[in-house]
C-alpha cells in the first residue's frame, strides 16, 4: 500500500457522453509506461470496484456525481488514492495513472517461490508442508501473511495445495495427477510470475470456477513487460547462493508484434561447510521464459509462450530430534543449528549428495484474446507441457543399509530393551539380586552405571562421542565404502547384483490442455462468465540407475518378495518355479540385469483426462453485488504398465476371481500363458475409472457504505480422487481404492449394501462444502477486515506406505471416508502512523480437525498375508489368510497437519517518497501439529480387534503391557472421542504431538527488510533490497515433519496356541518422529537495474 | 550519495554475514582416531604390529573373564568347571592393539546373521575367530575373501554358547526369550556397526583362492571338549571329506530319520531347517563317514535353502563350512556322549556341498529342486 495520499484536484477532461450518464475512465500504467492488466479500481464512497483491461483500461459508468476516494490496486505496485470530483453526466478521465513498483514485495515473491519450490515434490516420506506460494492481492491481510507466515508453512485456512489453483493464461497448469502446481518450472523466472489475477477462494473469477484456496492466473503477454532491459544479481545463504537474471523487451512495435525474454541463473556449489545452512547441498539452475504477442487492432491478440527451468538441488532430510541433538554440538555458532544433513557424503574427499533431485518442465502456450465487440470477449488457448522430475537415492541389495541416521546407527538404539512398561531405563541388577553396581571381578565395570544403555558405557560414550564430533564415516555416506563393496562384489560374483547403487526415481508427467472462456456483459449490472477446461494428462512411473557406483549391473528382483518367498509358498498351491516369479519386477524380463540408465522395479503410467464446463453470473448494483456459478466435472484415470509385476501375477493367481483386479483385462491372457508372454501387448492396459463431479457456488456483498461491506461466498463440490491416490499399489498392480470400484458398479453395491447408487456413485468422491463471511472497512487512516470461514470435507482418501514390524514387510494402506472440518477467523488491520510509517496487525485463528474415523485397508507390497487364517472373526465367511486387513483409524478429533492454526503478525513499514522502504515483522505461531501416522491410530491396536472383526497380533489391550489407563474403579479410561487413554509411555507412540516449542519466546519469528529504489536519467533505475529473516535466530521453531509408521514390537519366542505372538514395546523413542525446522537468520539480497 | 552509503553499509553487513555463516563450522572435540588408511593398515601388517588371532586370544581370554562376575552373566554359564558365556573387556590402549585376518563367511544364503568368520594363515596353520557385529547383510561390507584389518582395544573378546567372538558387553534384555530367566543378563554381545566400521579397514579386494581349507575327517574333531582347545577349532573353515547325508537330526544325540512332512509345520522335516516354531534356533542334520562318525551340518531356519530336500544318502563327497562349538546348555549339564560331539559345520551356501553318487553330482536349482544331470563345476 502507498504510505502516502496523493490528493489530486482532476483538471478534468470533459466530454459530454452521448447517453449524459457520469463515467470515470483512466488507464493505469507503470513508471515505465506499461499499461497494468488485472489492477483493481475501487470508488470508496459508492462501493464501486472494477477491474483493468489488457491495455490497463478502466471504465465505471451510472456514477453518483460526488466527491469521491479512488483506491488503485495492482499485484506488485504500490497502491494509489486519488481524490477526484466527479461531474455529472460527463466522462472524468484521470488520464493515465502511474503506479510504482512495490519493490518489497517483488522482493518476498522471489523468497517465497523460492521456499515453495524445494518443499514440491520431494517424495522421501512425507515433504515438508508446502509454503504458500506466491502472495496474493492487495487485501490487507493476504498482502502481509503470504510472506510473513511462509517460513512457518502456513496454509490459507489450512487446505493443501490442491485445493489452490494455478492458470497461466486462463490455462490450467494444476497437474491432474498430483492436483498441484509445479513452481520449479518458472524456478528463478520472476518476470514470468511477476503479473496475475489472484482470487481469494470462491470468489467471482473471470478466469476459472474457482477453489477452496486461493485461483491465481499468470499473465504472460508480451505487452504486459516494461520496454528495455533489467539485469539483476541476487545473494543468499539459502539452498542456493547466487542469482543472476537479465530480462528484454521490446514493447509493441509497431508491425504489432512484442517480445519478451527472460534468463535466469542460479548457483551454489556443494557446501563443504559441517552445520552450515544447505550443507551437502548443490544448486544448478537455468531457467528461460520467452513470450511473444501479435496485435490485430486492439481487439485481438495472439501470445506465443515458451518456459523452463531445468534444475538440479541436493536435498537435505527431516530427522528425529536425538540426531538433531547430536549434530548440533558439533557446531555452535549462530547460525550452525539444525543443519545437518545425513543425504550427503565425502567420495574421493569430495563432497556427494546421494539425493539430487532433476526438473525441467518445458511448457508452450499460445493464447488469443478476442474482444468480438464491447460486450463479448473471448479467450482461447491451448498449452503443453512435459514435467521431468527425478530423485536420486541410494538403494541396496544383500547389503548393510548405508543411511548414517538409519535408526540402528544411532545411540537410542543401544536404549532398546532397556526400557521398562513405565518409560524408565531397567535396572541392570541381575534377576532381581541385591546387587549395587559397584566393581566386580577386575574392577573393568562402569562405576556403578547400572542403568543405560544396553552396551559398556565407554562404547556407547564413544558412538555418542562420532555423531557430536560430526565423524564422516559415521554421520555421512561412507560413498568409498560403497565403492569398494561393489568392487568386491565384480571381484567374487562378477555377474551378480551390485550391492549399492544409486537409482533415480522419475514421476514424470506430460499434460495438454485447451481452455475457452467467454465473457458477456450484454445486459445491464450482469457479466455473465464460461469456461471449457479440457486437460489430457500422463503421469509416467519409472525407476532407473543413476549410478551403479562402480558394480556390474544390478538384477532387478524386488529383495522383500525374495525374503518372504518361504512364506509366500505357503499361502498358495504353487511350486517352487512358480514362486520364483514372485520377485520378478517384469516377469517378461526375468532377473534383467540392467546397466547405467536402464529401467528397473516399475514402469507405470496414470492416464488422465479432466475436463471442465462452468458458467458464472455475476449481478452488480448499487448496494449489492451478487454472483453464482455452476461447474461440471468429468475426469476419468486408467494404468497402464510396461511391466508384467510377479507379484500382481502371484495375487491374480491367488484370488482368482479377483484377477482382474490386479492384471485387469489382461489377467486371463497373463495366467493362461505359461510364462509365454508373447502375445501380450509390451503396454498391459488397466480398467478406466469415469468420475462425474458438479460444483455449485453463491455470494454477495452488501455495501453499508462505501467504506463498510459484508461479504459472503459459500461453495458445495465433489472431488474425484487424485490420479496419485486412486491405486493401493500402483507400483506393482491396477487395484484401485476400494470407493472406486464401489463407484464403478455403484448400482451393484448399491444392491449389495442396501444403500443408495448415489451414494455410492459418489463415494469415490470427495465431498467439500464451506463459505465465509467477511466484513471489511476502508477509511483513510485504517483500512482492513475480519472474515469468519466454515469448510467441510467428507470422504477424503489419502495413501500411505511404511514398514510393518508387526507384519515385518512393506505395506501400502488405502485411508478413506477422511472427514474434516476448518473453521477459524481471520482479521487484518493497516493503520497510518504519520507520512511515514504504517502499522499492519494480522491474525489467523484456525480449528482444522478431523471430524470422523476413517477406513484403511493396508495390504502387503511383496504380496505376502498379513493374517492368518485364525485371525479371521468367528462370523467370517471368507477362509484363508488374510491379505487385505480393514480396519477404523482413530483419527477423530486430531488436529489437520498443514501449518500454525494460529498465526499472528504485527508488522511496522517505512516508506519515503524518496524511494526508501524498509519493515520489521514480528510473527507469532501456535497451534502447530505434527502429522499423524494412520499404523499407529488403527482400532485393532487399541481393541485388539479390527474394523473388519480380525484379531489384532499385539495390541494396548495386551495385558502384559499395562498400556490401557485404567480408572480407580478398574475401568478402561477413553477420550472424548472414544479412544483408550493410554499410559505412558505407550501414549507416545499414538499421540498427536505439538511442534510448537514449550517457550513462548520460541514460537515468534522476527523479519527485517530494507531497500532503495533509485530513479536514474532516462527511466533507468537500480533498485537493491535485503531481506533478513529469523533475525533472532530462533533455532528452535520447527516447520513440520511426521511421524513415523513403524511402531516397535517385541516378538515372543516360540509359539502360542500355534502362533507367533506380538507384543507392543515401550521403547517410543526407537522410531520417533522427525521434524524440519526453520532456518536460522537468513538473509536475501538483491540489485536489480533497469535501462 | 545517501544511496551509497546505504549500500556500503549494507553491503558491510552481508559480508559479515556470509563470513559468519562460512566460518560456522568450529573444531569438535575429535575422540580417539580410531580409522587407519589401507596404506597404514599395509605398513602395520609388515612391521608385524599385529597380534595372531591365537596370541589375541591367549593374552586377551580369560576363563571367567572380567566384565563382571559369572554369576552375573546368566545362570547357565557354567558347566561344571567351565564357563560358556564369558566377556574379557581390552582396555584403549595407547598402543593400539590390530587383529587381522581373510573373511571366510558369506551371509548372501542366510546361514550367517551378524556374523563374519575370519581365518589368518600362521605358519602354515589356520586361526579363526568370529566376529559380532549389529548388522543385517554385514558380508556386503565385508565379503568372502577379503582380507581386514581390526583395531581391538576398547572392544572385548568373550564366549557365547562357548564359542569365541570378538564382541562387546551387552546387556539383553530380551524377556520374551524362551527361558528368559536363563538369558537375561549381560553377555557377549554385537559391535555397533558403526563401531565396528570405525575400527574395520579393508586390505585390497577379496581374493578366495587365497582361503584356506582344513581338510578334515569327523574324527579329527569330534571328540574335543576341552574348552580351551575348542577355541582354536571353532570359527575354522574346513572341509569334510568323504561324508554323505543320511536322512537324519539330531535327536538329543541321537541320530533320527527325518520324516516327510512339511517343513513348515514339521521340525523334523527332510530339510535342511524346517520351522523351529519360532523358538529361532539352527536346526542340525546329520552327515556320517563310511566309518559311522557322525556330525552335524547346522541352518538357520531363515537361510534362503532351509527348505531344500536333503541330499540323497548315496551321494558322497566333502562338505564345506565353517566348524563351531555351539554350546549353551550349561544349566542342564548333559553334555552330549563323544561319539555324537556338539560340533556341527555351518556351510555358507548349498555351493559348499559336494556329492556325487559315482555318475552324477548333486546340484541344486535356484528353486531348490534337485538338478540332475550337471557336472559339478565349481572348485
Amino acid at each position: 500500500m502507498r504510505k502516502t495520499l496523493i490528493a489530486v484536484i482532476l483538471t478534468i477532461c470533459t466530454l459530454v457522453g452521448a447517453n449524459a450518464q457520469t463515467r470515470l475512465v483512466g488507464r493505469l500504467v507503470s513508471v515505465e509506461q506499461q499499461a497494468i492488466e488485472g489492477a483493481t479500481v475501487t470508488l470508496v464512497n459508492q462501493g464501486v470496484t472494477t477491474t483493468t483491461n489488457e491495455e490497463g483500461k478502466f471504465s465505471l459508468t451510472y456514477l453518483e456525481a460526488i466527491d469521491e476516494e479512488v483506491i488503485v490496486e495492482a499485484y506488485g505496485f504500490m497502491s494509489d488514492i486519488i481524490l477526484v470530483q466527479l461531474i455529472e453526466n460527463q466522462i472524468n478521465d484521470l488520464g493515465d495513472v502511474t503506479l510504482q513498483t512495490d519493490l518489497a514485495a517483488e522482493m518476498r515473491e522471489e523468497v517465497v517461490l523460492n521456499l515453495s519450490e524445494m518443499d514440491l515434490n520431494d517424495d522421501e516420506g512425507k515433504s515438508q508442508a508446502m509454503a504458500s506460494a506466491s502472495s496474493a492481492s492487495q487485501d490487507v491481510f493476504n498482502a502481509t501473511i503470504s510472506y510473513a507466515w511462509s517460513n512457518a508453512r502456513y496454509r490459507g485456512r489450512g487446505y493443501e495445495q490442491i485445493y489452490e489453483q494455478n492458470y497461466i493464461e486462463g490455462i490450467s497448469f494444476n497437474s491432474a495427477e498430483r492436483g498441484q502446481f509445479n513452481f520449479s518450472a518458472m524456478g528463478g523466472l520472476n518476470d514470468a510470475t511477476r503479473y496475475r489475477e489472484v482470487v481469494e477462494g470462491m470468489e467471482a473469477s473471470n478466469f476459472t470456477f474457482g477453489s477452496w484456496g486461493k485461483s491465481t492466473n499468470y499473465l504472460q503477454s508480451a505487452t504486459n513487460y516494461a520496454q528495455g532491459w533489467k539485469v539483476g544479481l541476487a545473494g543468499t545463504n539459502r539452498n542456493y547462493k547466487g542469482a543472476a537474471r537479465a530480462t528484454y523487451s521490446s514493447g509493441l512495435l509497431e508491425n504489432g508484434w512484442a517480445f519478451a525474454a527472460q534468463l535466469a541463473w542460479r548457483y551454489t556449489p556443494y557446501i563443504d561447510v559441517k552445520g552450515q545452512i544447505g550443507e551437502g547441498i548443490s544448486y544448478s539452475s537455468v531457467g528461460y521464459f520467452f513470450t511473444a504477442e501479435k496485435q490485430w487492432g486492439k481487439d485481438k491478440r495472439l501470445s506465443l509462450i515458451t518456459f523452463g527451468a531445468p534444475t538440479r538441488r541436493g536435498q537435505s532430510s527431516a530427522l528425529t530430534q536425538e540426531t538433531y541433538d547430536l549434530t548440533n554440538q558439533y557446531n555452535k555458532t549462530t547460525w550452525g543449528h539444525n543443519n545437518y544433513n545425513p543425504y550427503w557424503g565425502y567420495q574421493d574427499g569430495k563432497v556427494r549428495n546421494s539425493r539430487i533431485v532433476h526438473t525441467y518442465d518445458p511448457t508452450a502456450i499460445a493464447s488469443f484474446d478476442w474482444q468480438i465487440d464491447e460486450e463479448n470477449f473471448l479467450k482461447a488457448g491451448i498449452g503443453y507441457h512435459y514435467s521431468m522430475y527425478s530423485n536420486s537415492a541410494l538403494t541396496f541389495y544383500n547389503a548393510t543399509d548405508p543411511r548414517p541416521d538409519y535408526y540402528r546407527n544411532l545411540p537410542s538404539f543401544l536404549w532398546d530393551g532397556q526400557i521398562d512398561k513405565n518409560g524408565n531405563f531397567i535396572d541392570k541388577t541381575w534377576n532381581g539380586s541385591d546387587w549395587n553396581g559397584t566393581a566386580l571381578g577386575n574392577g573393568s565395570y562402569i562405576d556403578n552405571q547400572y542403568v543405560g544403555p544396553s552396551i559398556d558405557m565407554s562404547t556407547y560414550n564413544t558412538l555418542v562421542d562420532l555423531w557430536t564430533s560430526r565423524d564422516d564415516k559415521a554421520t555421512q555416506i561412507d560413498w568409498d565404502a560403497l565403492y569398494a563393496a561393489n568392487t568386491a562384489n565384480n571381484a567374487n560374483n562378477p555377474e551378480g547384483s551390485a550391492r549399492y547403487i544409486v537409482e533415480r526415481r522419475h514421476n514424470d508427467i506430460q499434460e495438454g490442455m485447451i481452455n475457452l472462456n467467454y465473457r458477456n456483459t450484454s445486459v445491464d449490472n450482469l457479466t455473465i462468465t464460461a469456461g471449457l477446461e479440457a486437460k489430457g494428462s500422463q503421469g509416467i512411473h519409472f525407476k532407473t540407475v543413476d549410478d551403479l557406483l562402480g558394480g556390474n549391473q544390478w538384477i532387478d528382483v524386488d529383495p522383500f518378495a525374495e525374503r518372504d518367498i518361504k512364506e509366500l509358498a505357503t499361502n498358495i498351491g504353487l511350486t517352487q518355479s512358480d514362486i520364483a516369479n514372485v520377485k520378478q519386477n517384469d516377469l517378461r524380463n526375468p532377473n534383467a540385469a540392467v546397466t547405467k540408465n536402464g529401467r528397473f522395479g516399475y514402469d507405470y503410467r496414470i492416464n488422465m483426462i479432466n475436463t471442465k464446463i462452468w458458467a458464472q453470473n455475476e449481478w452488480k448494483w448499487n448496494a449489492f453485488d451478487l454472483y453464482y456459478g455452476l461447474q461440471f466435472t468429468y475426469s476419468n484415470i486408467q494404468r497402464t504398465t510396461d511391466m508384467l509385476n510377479g507379484r500382481a501375477w502371484y495375487l491374480a493367481r491367488l484370488n482368482p476371481d479377483y484377477a482382474t483386479y490386479y492384471l485387469a483385462d489382461n489377467a486371463a491372457a497373463v495366467l493362461a500363458a505359461n510364462g509365454d508372454y508373447s502375445t501380450l501387448p509390451t503396454r498391459l492396459a488397466g480398467y478406466t475409472h469415469h468420475f462425474v463431479d458438479p460444483a455449485v457456488k453463491v455470494g454477495g456483498t452488501y455495501k453499508i457504505d462505501g467504506r463498510n461491506q459484508i461479504k459472503f461466498n459459500a461453495m458445495a463440490e465433489t472431488k474425484a480422487p487424485l490420479g496419485r491416490d486412486a491405486y493401493i499399489s500402483p507400483r506393482v498392480h491396477d487395484r484401485a481404492v476400494e470407493n472406486i470400484y464401489r463407484h464403478d458398479y455403484a448400482a451393484y453395491y448399491a444392491q449389495q449394501y442396501g444403500t443408495s447408487w448415489l451414494q455410492e456413485y459418489f463415494g469415490a468422491s470427495q465431498k467439500i462444502a464451506g463459505g465465509d463471511l467477511t466484513y471489511s472497512f476502508n477509511y483513510p487512516i485504517i483500512r482492513g477486515r475480519v472474515t469468519a470461514f466454515y469448510t467441510r470435507f467428507w470422504n477424503g482418501t489419502e495413501l500411505n506406505g511404511y514398514y510393518d514390524d508387526e507384519a515385518r514387510t512393506f505395506v501400502n494402506q488405502s485411508l478413506t471416508g477422511i472427514n474434516r472440518r476448518h473453521c477459524g477467523i481471520e482479521a487484518a488491520a493497516a493503520v497510518k502512523l504519520g507520512m511515514y510509517f504504517t502499522l499492519t496487525g494480522v491474525v489467523s485463528v484456525g480449528d482444522y480437525r478431523y471430524t470422523s474415523n476413517a477406513l484403511a485397508i493396508t495390504s502387503a507390497e511383496n504380496g505376502m498375508a498379513l493374517a492368518d487364517e485364525s485371525d479371521r472373526a468367528a462370523d467370517d465367511l471368507n477362509q484363508g489368510p488374510i491379505f487385505e486387513l480393514r480396519d477404523s483409524v482413530l483419527i477423530k478429533g486430531l488436529r489437520v497437519a498443514t501449518g500454525p492454526q494460529v498465526n499472528a503478525s504485527l508488522k511496522l513499514s517505512f516508506f519515503h517518497p524518496k524511494m526508501w522502504f524498509a519493515d520489521i515483522t514480528v510473527n507469532y505461531f501456535d497451534w502447530s501439529y505434527l502429522d499423524y501416522a494412520p499404523a499407529r491410530r488403527m482400532q485393532g491396536l487399541f481393541t485388539g480387534v479390527r474394523a473388519d472383526g480380525s484379531h489384532v497380533n499385539g495390541s494396548y489391550i495386551d495385558p502384559e503391557i499395562n498400556a490401557i489407563a485404567k480408572d480407580e474403579a478398574g475401568n478402561a479410561m477413553y477420550d472424548k472421542y472414544g479412544v483408550p487413554v493410554l499410559n505412558y509411555p505407550y501414549s507416545l507412540h499414538s499421540m498427536q504431538e505439538s511442534l510448537v516449542d514449550g517457550n513462548v519466546l520460541n514460537r515468534f519469528l522476527v523479519d527485517v527488510s530494507v531497500g532503495k529504489l533509485i530513479y536514474l536519467k532516462n527511466r533507468q533505475s537500480i533498485s537493491i533490497n535485503l531481506t533478513v529473516n529469523n533475525l533472532l535466530n530462533n533455532t528452535h521453531f520447527k516447520t513440520g515433519g511426521y511421524q513415523q509408521a513403524r511402531l516397535p514390537r517385541q516378538t515372543k519366542q516360540g509359539m502360542t496356541n500355534g502362533k507367533i505372538v506380538s507384543v507392543i514395546s515401550p521403547n517410543a523413542w526407537k522410531f520417533p518422529s522427525k521434524y524440519y525446522y526453520a532456518w536460522g537468520t537468513n538473509f536475501y539480497l538483491n540489485i536489480q537495474y533497469k535501462f | 550519495m545517501k544511496t551509497m552509503k546505504f549500500i556500503i553499509h549494507n553491503s558491510k553487513f552481508i559480508i559479515a554475514t556470509a563470513i559468519v555463516a562460512l566460518c560456522a563450522a568450529c573444531t569438535p572435540n575429535a575422540p580417539t582416531k580410531l580409522y587407519i588408511s589401507e596404506t597404514e593398515a599395509e605398513t602395520l601388517i609388515k612391521e608385524g604390529k599385529c597380534l595372531t588371532i591365537e596370541q589375541f586370544k591367549d593374552t586377551f581370554m580369560t576363563k571367567e573373564g572380567n566384565y563382571c562376575m559369572p554369576e552375573l552373566y546368566r545362570e547357565r554359564s557354567k558347566a561344571g568347571d567351565d564357563y560358556l558365556f564369558t566377556i574379557d573387556t581390552i582396555p584403549v590402549s595407547d598402543t593400539p592393539i590390530y587383529i587381522r585376518g581373510r573373511v571366510t563367511t558369506d551371509d548372501y544364503a542366510g546361514n550367517f546373521y551378524k556374523t563374519l568368520c575370519i581365518q589368518q594363515m600362521v605358519n602354515g596353520k589356520q586361526q579363526a575367530i568370529r566376529l559380532s557385529v549389529d548388522a543385517g547383510s554385514i558380508g556386503g561390507l565385508y565379503q568372502l575373501g577379503q582380507e581386514i584389518l581390526i583395531r581391538v582395544d576398547g572392544l572385548a573378546i568373550g564366549r557365547y554358547a562357548n564359542q569365541p567372538q570378538l564382541c562387546l558387553p551387552s546387556y539383553n534384555n530380551n524377556i520374551y526369550a524362551n527361558k528368559a530367566e536363563q538369558k537375561v543378563g549381560w553377555a557377549a554381545g554385537r559391535i555397533p556397526f558403526a563401531i565396528f566400521k570405525a575400527r574395520t579397514q579393508c586390505i585390497g579386494t577379496p581374493d578366495q583362492s587365497k582361503l584356506y581349507y582344513d581338510t578334515l575327517q569327523i574324527t579329527d574333531y569330534n571328540h574335543i571338549t576341552d574348552l580351551v582347545e575348542a577355541r582354536e577349532w571353532d570359527a575354522k573353515l574346513v572341509c569334510i571329506e568323504n561324508v554323505h547325508f543320511t536322512g537324519q537330526y539330531d535327536n538329543n544325540g541321537t541320530p533320527t530319520n527325518c520324516t516327510t512332512g512339511d517343513p513348515e509345520t514339521d521340525g523334523n522335516a527332510n530339510v535342511f531347517a524346517p520351522t523351529t516354531e519360532n523358538m529361532n534356533y539352527p536346526q542340525s542334520r546329520v552327515i556320517m563317514d563310511a566309518q559311522d562318525n557322525w556330525t552335524l551340518v547346522s541352518t538357520s531356519e531363515y537361510a534362503k535353502y532351509a527348505h531344500f530336500y536333503l541330499p540323497a544318502n548315496n551321494y558322497w563327497g566333502n562338505v564345506v563350512g565353517i566348524l563351531g562349538f555351539y554350546y549353551d546348555n550349561g544349566l542342564n549339564y548333559n553334555r552330549y556322549p563323544p561319539e555324537a560331539s556338539d560340533w556341527s559345520i555351518s556351510i555358507r551356501s548349498v555351493d559348499d556341498l559336494r556329492l556325487y553318487d559315482g555318475e552324477e553330482h548333486w546340484l541344486y536349482d535356484e528353486n531348490g529342486n534337485y538338478k540332475p544331470g550337471y557336472e559339478y563345476s565349481k572348485n
